[in-house]
């Protein structure tokens, strides 16, 4: 192999990698997103739920909840400061809480929230706390809770809306996402549809 | 065992299968393609090849040595590499970069590019919050094209070794990248994005958007989120920020490349990048498919598939160990989280057990299949926290990591490892029965072996030096989350993530640091290049033999006993330079805490 058989293969080498990234750089995504903005523009733009021009969040991104009048999602890990509007005010965003359950840190923090959650239920009695409302979520930002997560807070949230308990289920069961084909993932209430038709909003 | 258990192993056998099920065909596909047979996709898509390599100034009958295999492999990588580390420190004066975001520092953009040149996608910064469109669709989306479409190339060059009958030519390598790319990548690619498209995932070149908090929150003076009432609070946040970005393209080519670079930090567990049990199983199947196609197509090139089945049984037998070991581990959770019976850790619908770092929609089972799935193959996406695993849900993963690649591995990089693995367990079966090793129908001489030995141990040797230096840094320099074992593990999973290019991460080990950048870059590209350079000497070796006829007194490398002899050889080597470090972290961990 001499210089020259060398020198052309940096050339090849070189042409290879600019015609990869017009094709799968620049002509692949804009195609996707040309599909996109055809045939699913609410999918391509975020899932966006939008209510007489506001927008009140995406479908596929959890938020904070804590008020006794709304249903409760995963604990988050949310962060002010990685994000910021236009005039620099500050914008919420969640990051995962990478801690290994078999640490003593954990169990202080699972023993924690489960407290909480249990003083704010005071009708569940010593009922244990499902899992997913102590754990936090692979992102950060999980949009679901099991339907059993949810069955735990109807007592309070009814009491503290004022609306009857089958009222609430009915609500929950609308947002509630069967698995597919009754076989693929698990049964998920998304928690913010839940709260915004509690509020009325939606 | 459990119902949760059981259903969970019902749903991971129904994956695999179909994933076999797939696989035979796509196997048959590879080698049409590949090999420059005429098929429907290279009718349609002939001219753009044509073009390409006409561009390129290479034809596919100019057939090159290893040697020149080799140095074009190493040449295309060096452009690549260039060229991304460019992107990415020139982003902040580039195109499509509606958030602002700046140009990386010289030592995140260095990590990055060795990063996604060598098929592993190791992030050391969370794409969403530092990374234009750009530098994402354009500069690492094309990098997970490439980088699966150089180890197609490499795994033909090997194929072509062994059925070769002593020309020493192993194919064309610009040629195979450019058909890897146009007849199995992009086509795969684009089916898999339409669907995530359609379930939910977002594919705009806009800006992020921004959306009200139907309950603010309060925060400190350093941004954390606090209770309304707490006296540090200092003001209300009222909106937050939905990610958005050409997310659909990329999540696919990370799936099916074997890449597993998220456009998120959160990777799949994004509701955003993985919004369905439908996505999450897709994905999921997406990242053993080309790899298991490979091993099928070794079969079908030396003309005995009876060859590619063997390989492909130990591969399983390994996974299905794996598979049982970590859903066990996830469906039975950790004391710390049952509380003493305050937390409920039983079936909520379809997921029981350990739900730290898990999500609702996918839920505990699919979440250990996926964490088994994506350290087999050398995919390192995942749709948990892997931090979030229970001890033995951490350490199978290093263990499979740690074998080099062969239960599915890598794109190519996967084939050869587990080729490399068997000429070994040829060598060690030969010798103990006193025949002289062939495999193949070739001769396996002092070269084969050299360059096998090489190939199988030098990912290892790699890992343990890495983990070496990171562990003997000054304190301060390398920093975790947590000390003790987890710590180590934490090391250990960094160091065994790089050097088996696989790119998931524990995420308790502050990785943007100038130091960790440069070691774990640097591993990356040797635990790339070295086997590489090693198996295409392999194939240059093999290539320049005339096959034998097989005598009497051949060993039958298609035999179940041949599988068990080799899955012996495979655990051995991995026991043998895992075992140690293992005890350190995640087994000190699972002794002390949760047993």
């Amino acid at each position: 192999m001499n210089g020259t058989t060398i020198a052309r293969g940096a050339a090849s080498a070189a042409v290879l990698f600019l015609l990869a990234t017009v094709l799968c750089g620049i002509v692949y995504p804009w195609a996707v997103a040309g599909v996109g903005a055809v045939a699913f523009p609410a999918q391509a733009t975020g899932s966006i739920i939008e209510v007489d021009g506001v927008k009140y969040g995406s479908e596929l991104v959890g938020q904070p909840f804590s008020d006794p009048t709304h249903l409760w999602g995963r604990p988050t890990v949310a962060n002010a400061t990685t994000f910021a509007g236009e005039d620099g005010e500050p914008l919420l965003w969640y990051e995962p809480e990478n801690i290994s359950p078999a640490s003593d840190e954990f169990a202080a923090v699972v023993a924690e929230r489960a407290a909480v959650v249990r003083a704010a239920h005071p009708g569940e009695g010593d009922a244990p706390v499902p899992s997913d409302l102590v754990t936090a979520s692979g992102s950060g930002f999980d949009p679901h809770i099991s339907p059993a997560a949810a069955e735990y807070q109807v007592g309070r949230i009814a009491a503290a809306t004022g609306r009857s308990e089958e009222e609430v289920r009915a609500i929950i069961r609308q947002c509630t996402e069967k698995p597919l084909l009754g076989a693929l993932g698990a049964s998920r209430v998304n928690v913010l549809k839940v709260n915004l038709m509690l509020d009325g909003i939606l | 065992m459990g119902a949760a258990v059981t259903s969970a192993l019902l749903q991971a056998a129904a994956l695999v299968a179909l994933v076999l099920a797939c696989a035979i065909p796509l196997s048959g596909y590879l080698v049409n393609v590949m090999e420059g047979r005429l098929t429907p996709a290279r009718r349609v898509l002939g001219p753009v090849e044509r073009a390409a390599c006409r561009l390129m100034g290479v034809r596919e009958e100019d057939s090159m040595g290893w040697r020149r295999f080799l140095v074009s492999a190493l040449l295309f990588t060096a452009v690549c590499f260039a060229g991304l580390t460019a992107i990415l420190m020139g982003q902040g004066r580039l195109p499509w970069n509606p958030e602002g975001c700046a140009g990386l520092p010289a030592d995140t953009a260095f990590n990055l590019a060795a990063s996604f040149v060598t098929n592993t996608d190791w992030q050391p910064v969370a794409g969403e919050t530092r990374l234009s469109y750009f530098s994402q669709a354009a500069g690492l989306a094309v990098q997970n094209f490439l980088s699966p479409a150089v180890g197609l190339a490499a795994a033909f060059a090997l194929l072509r070794g062994l059925a070769a009958h002593g020309t020493g030519k192993l194919g064309n390598f610009f040629v195979d990248v450019v058909r890897a790319v146009l007849y199995v990548l992009l086509p795969l690619a684009l089916a898999l994005s339409l669907v995530g498209l359609w379930q939910g995932t977002p594919q705009t070149f806009e800006g992020y958007e921004t959306v009200q908090l139907l309950e603010p929150v309060a925060i400190d003076a350093q941004g954390n989120v606090v209770a309304a009432d707490d006296p540090a609070a200092v003001r209300e946040v009222t909106e937050a920020v939905v990610p958005l970005g050409p997310q659909a393209s990329q999540v696919a080519i990370k799936q099916l490349g074997t890449n597993g670079g998220g456009f998120n930090g959160a990777n799949s567990a994004s509701a955003l990048e993985n919004p369905t049990p439908l996505t999450n199983f897709l994905q999921c199947a997406a990242m053993p498919l080309i790899p298991f196609a490979l091993v099928l197509a070794f079969g079908r090139m030396v003309g005995d598939r009876r060859q590619g089945r063997a390989l492909m049984a130990a591969v399983l037998v390994l996974l299905g160990v794996a598979l049982v070991a970590v859903v066990a581990a996830e469906t039975a959770a950790t004391p710390q989280l049952a509380a003493d019976g305050a937390v409920y850790v039983g079936d909520l619908g379809q997921s029981a057990g350990n739900m730290e770092g898990k999500e609702c929609r996918i839920g505990v089972g699919p979440s250990a299949l996926w964490a088994v799935l994506t350290t087999a193959t050398a995919t390192g996406a995942t749709n948990a926290s892997m931090a979030g695993m229970t001890p033995v849900g951490v350490a199978v993963p290093i263990v499979l990591m740690g074998l080099g690649e062969v239960v599915g591995g890598g794109v190519g990089t996967g084939l050869a490892a587990l080729v490399g693995f068997a000429v070994l367990t040829v060598f060690i079966a030969s010798l103990m029965v006193g025949r002289s090793p062939e495999y193949l129908g070739k001769k396996i001489g002092p070269a084969e072996m050299r360059m096998a030995t090489v190939a199988v141990v030098s990912p290892a040797l790699v890992i343990l030096a890495a983990a070496t230096v990171l562990a003997l840094a000054p304190t301060g320099a390398v920093s975790t989350s947590q000390g003790g074992a987890y710590g180590f593990s934490d090391l250990l999973y960094a160091a065994t993530s790089a050097g088996a290019n696989n790119g998931s991460a524990l995420a308790g080990l502050a990785a943007n640091t100038p130091l960790v950048n440069g070691v774990l870059g640097v591993e990356m590209l040797l635990g790339r290049l070295v086997p590489l350079a090693a198996v295409l000497a392999l194939a240059g070796s093999l290539a320049a033999r005339e096959p034998q006829p097989s005598g009497a007194g051949t060993l039958s490398t298609a035999s179940p006993l041949f599988v068990g002899l080799l899955l012996v050889i495979i655990v051995l080597v991995g026991a043998l330079t895992l075992l140690p470090a293992l005890a350190l972290g995640p087994l000190a961990e699972q002794f002390t805490t949760v047993l």
